[in-house]
């Protein structure tokens, strides 16, 4: 599998789940930190590269 | 006072077999991930984190990851690697007997890309691959997550965590 971005969303998923599931104890607060966490990585990153289009390679 | 020594000798003798037990947990945790959970009674939570660990693994070795191998050049930094890939156990070992024909976790001295060593050529292969930046990743991610999951087990058996 090459694409890069599927890696990052499979990446994010199983970081997600892990720190959800670890960190928090009831169900409702571990999807709502799991949800939070691959947010900020799966947009954090998206904005990242939004914001370095412009630049050249 | 002799109660204060009688309850005290009676505390040490009983932690002492549940500290045991308790490390074996954690040794079994680091054998297997997700063990350690599962023997500790928190069977959906063992199961779960067996699976993002495991399977973070194979994705691993099935995107041609790097298991590290120390490097006299970057030795704190490669000996980090070597300890991130150790978090997953002894199938480390059997990770690098498959894939470099012996359970090696150094260079012989310094590397150089010239070198006739079959470690070094493969070690060398897996690199060169597109996907091997993702595989390394997941590599380093399968085994610190197990060694977490080795406190959380120590957490949870201290009773400090439900």
């Amino acid at each position: 599998m090459r694409s890069h971005f599927l890696h990052m969303l499979i990446y994010s998923v199983l970081v997600s789940t892990f720190f959800g599931t670890l960190f928090r104890d009831s169900v409702r607060d571990r999807l709502r930190l799991g949800g939070l966490l691959w947010l900020a990585m799966v947009g954090g990153a998206l904005v990242l590269a939004y914001a370095m289009y412009p630049f050249p390679g | 006072m002799a109660e204060n020594k009688a309850l005290d000798v009676e505390l040490t003798t009983s932690s002492a077999p549940s500290t045991a037990r308790l490390l074996l947990k954690i040794a079994a945790a680091w054998v297997f991930p997700g063990l350690g959970h599962v023997l500790l009674g928190r069977i959906g939570r063992g199961l779960l984190f067996g699976g993002i660990v495991w399977s973070c693994f194979g994705l691993g070795l099935a995107h041609d990851g790097r298991l590290a191998l120390h490097d006299p050049r970057q030795p704190v930094l490669s000996a980090l690697q070597v300890v991130a890939n150790l978090g997953m156990g002894p199938v480390d070992a059997v990770a690098r007997f498959g894939i470099y024909g012996r359970p090696v976790y150094a260079f012989e001295g310094f590397p150089d890309w010239r070198s006739p060593d079959a470690v070094e050529r493969i070690f060398r292969e897996r690199a060169r691959s597109g996907v091997s930046i993702y595989g390394t990743a997941y590599l380093w991610t399968a085994g610190l997550m197990n060694l977490l999951l080795l406190f959380d087990v120590w957490d949870i058996g201290l009773g400090r965590k439900v």
